[in-house]
């Protein structure tokens, strides 16, 4: 990874759900840094967190949710200590979320060009005039005819909307974008031309981005670094290429060898025994020691450490503790 | 000919025919709104085609009209849904589907036999210690555990066909596998056949026999699935396979964003349904709809440009005959 100044710092983020008297801690000690216009693939299983984790950040927690735990260090300020409204002054300008249900996200009773519009006026002193100008230019920045300004969402098509959302966060050209599975509702085509896009943009404009997706192989492409997580950890994070090449953590082995391919030999695969665990009841130690194929005894007492064997940026599994005794030490903002 | 079903003539689902074979897997792929899903509810019985004959061993569901043929129809063939967090009533332990069906489709059964049968069918699907599963209710189960149960009340009526609906969409991608192995086993143990509705052509190779690629209510492509995969014909499975998020696939770094749109199916009117997006388009492909052709041994492709190679290939042979 570049030396490059981090635009985000997350340090031992938790954060816990609360129902009745059930806490579920959905996040458990998350610890990320991201480089200026990097792009940050973060991928789970339904459950895992990674949601959690990005609305966290993006300090969009519902009320049954809060963050007990950490820090998320942006521009220069802790977002976890931020008020609402100060939230608002980097909210789009300095950093965006595009939704899941981007599709579902739009307001069915306002014209495209209308919601951009509001977004602008809510953040920014700006004209009517200068917000079509702007509205109209990440419009064809996302490849969509200006036109659709005045189109109603139901006249978009899928991908269209989705772009649209898109748009929106680029509206004042973020430092970051959380992007919390955008094409997931999408069909293949669509969702490959969308990723093409995005990547375009970013390098044009810069941008960081978190690339929250369920399966690894669509920013296997795109990615610079890799984050797994399984619940509620990250367990392994490195480049890309190196995750997918030569992954560490036995989660991540097992869920790159559970995608059938479309080349190569036909072969049986496996995927991983079990099921995900419920984070009501999470297991004792590392949290993947009962689907685990290279368990050992200490698994189930102890929580494992971050090591970080062979190039990569983080490991989090006792498979690594003789090959390196050395821990991760944190690297502190300057 | 020889098919456990087969069909002519549909029309939201446009002209499909198709054919499942004793002990064969077929895969349906398509983006949504393709009209997968319609299918397998057509052969389910869920909708009435409005024209075209739905035939199960050779004898045409269409006019099955007395209560007690249609469920022998609906026993033979069964249907797995996409949502198992849906599909399982809550208020019943898991099992009550299987033990409900075995009474309604297997009445000579007794108490003790359907329990028996129900453990049986419990193994198959890999819900093992069966005896303990049999207790449980959906709430305690992972989605994984749940759409085996899903296969498993399937099971009960003795089908000779399962048509699974995007069985392992809303599945965790670590317990996908898993499910499709057990759809992989019942074929070879029990010699079931499996129309296989999916968007996930990858997931499709790993388990069928044939191929079906639907674009716009229409099959544009058909064969022997690594016959497909390795040449595809149509200019669609062609898009399809070159957008699959493939970390094993060869690097290329030509390829461009699809400008193309999603087709509107209502009111098509003649003409090839791919045409705005295909890069192949010529004249033909404006006004005349093309229909599937032999291209290879068993491998169909419906398009214009695909045909008139083969055909210049080889001459003056018409391929149509």
């Amino acid at each position: 990874m570049s030396v490059a100044p981090h635009v985000l710092e997350v340090k031992d983020l938790v954060v816990d759900y609360y129902a009745g008297k059930t806490r579920t801690r959905a996040v458990n000690g998350v610890d990320l840094q991201l480089g200026r216009g990097e792009f940050l693939g973060l991928v789970g299983e339904s459950g895992c967190g990674k949601s959690t984790l990005c609305f966290a950040i993006a300090r969009l927690l519902g009320d049954n949710a809060q963050i007990s735990e950490g820090d998320v260090l942006f521009a220069g300020q802790n977002l976890v200590y931020l008020r609402e409204k100060q939230l608002r002054h980097l909210r789009w300008r300095g950093y965006s979320v595009v939704m899941q249900s981007a599709m579902n996200a739009l307001n069915p009773v306002m014209t495209v060009g209308a919601q951009l519009t509001d977004a602008m006026k809510a953040h920014t002193k700006i004209s009517k005039r200068d917000a079509r100008q702007r509205g109209q230019a990440v419009m064809q920045l996302v490849g969509i005819d200006p036109i659709h300004l005045e189109s109603y969402p139901h006249q978009l098509s899928g991908g269209m909307r989705q772009r649209a959302m898109i748009a929106m966060a680029l509206v004042f050209i973020p430092d970051l974008i959380i992007m919390d599975e955008p094409t997931s509702a999408l069909d293949v085509v669509a969702q490959r031309s969308l990723m093409i896009q995005i990547k375009e943009l970013q390098r044009e404009l810069g941008f960081a981005v978190i690339f929250v997706t369920h399966d690894m192989s669509l920013v296997a492409r795109f990615s610079d670094r890799l984050a797994i997580m399984y619940a509620g950890e990250i367990v392994e994070l490195g480049e890309t290429r190196q995750v997918f090449t030569d992954p560490q953590h036995p989660y991540s082995r097992g869920l790159l060898s559970a995608f059938p391919s479309i080349h190569g030999e036909r072969e049986e695969l496996k995927g991983i025994p079990g099921s995900p665990p419920d984070l009501r009841n999470p297991p004792s130690g590392c949290r993947f020691h009962p689907r685990c194929p290279s368990v050992m005894k200490i698994c189930s007492t102890a929580e494992p450490p971050a090591y970080s064997p062979r190039g990569t940026d983080l490991v989090r599994c006792y498979l690594y503790a003789d090959q390196e005794a050395e821990h991760i030490q944190l690297r502190s903002v300057p | 000919m020889g098919g456990l079903l087969s069909r002519r003539n549909l029309h939201a689902v446009d002209d499909v025919n198709l054919r499942i074979h004793p002990q064969e897997i077929v895969a349906i792929v398509g983006e949504s709104g393709s009209g997968k899903s319609t299918v397998a509810r057509l052969l389910a019985g869920v909708y009435r085609p409005t024209s075209g004959d739905i035939r199960y061993r050779g004898r045409s569901i269409s006019t099955v009209r007395s209560h007690r043929a249609l469920r022998s129809y609906r026993s033979h063939v069964q249907m797995v849904f996409q949502d198992p967090y849906s599909s399982l009533n809550p208020v019943y332990p898991a099992s009550h589907g299987i033990t409900r069906a075995l009474k309604l489709h297997r009445p000579e059964l007794g108490r003790a036999a359907r329990r028996d049968e129900a453990i049986r069918i419990l193994e198959s699907v890999g819900l093992t210690p069966s005896a303990e599963y049999i207790r449980k209710f959906p709430h305690e189960l992972s989605g994984g555990q749940r759409q085996r149960f899903g296969f498993a009340q399937a099971l009960a009526s003795k089908p000779e066909i399962i048509l699974a609906d995007e069985p392992v969409s809303m599945l965790d991608v670590s317990i996908r596998i898993g499910v499709l192995n057990v759809m992989a086993d019942l074929r070879r143990r029990e010699g079931l056949s499996f129309l296989y509705i999916t968007h996930d052509i990858a997931s499709a190779r790993y388990i069928a026999d044939r191929l079906l690629v639907m674009y716009a209510g229409e099959v544009v492509e058909q064969g022997p699935v690594e016959d497909v995969l390795q040449h595809p014909k149509h200019p669609y499975t062609e898009l399809l396979l070159s957008a699959v998020p493939d970390p094993r696939a060869p690097l290329d770094a030509t390829a461009k964003a699809d400008i193309g749109e999603p087709p509107r199916v209502i009111d098509p009117g003649e003409g090839c349904r791919f045409r705005w997006r295909c890069p192949y388009r010529i004249d033909t492909c404006d006004t005349i709809t093309p229909r599937l052709r032999p291209l290879r041994p068993d491998h169909e492709a419906a398009c214009h440009v695909a045909q008139s190679e083969l055909s210049a290939s080889e001459g003056a042979r018409s391929s149509g005959a």
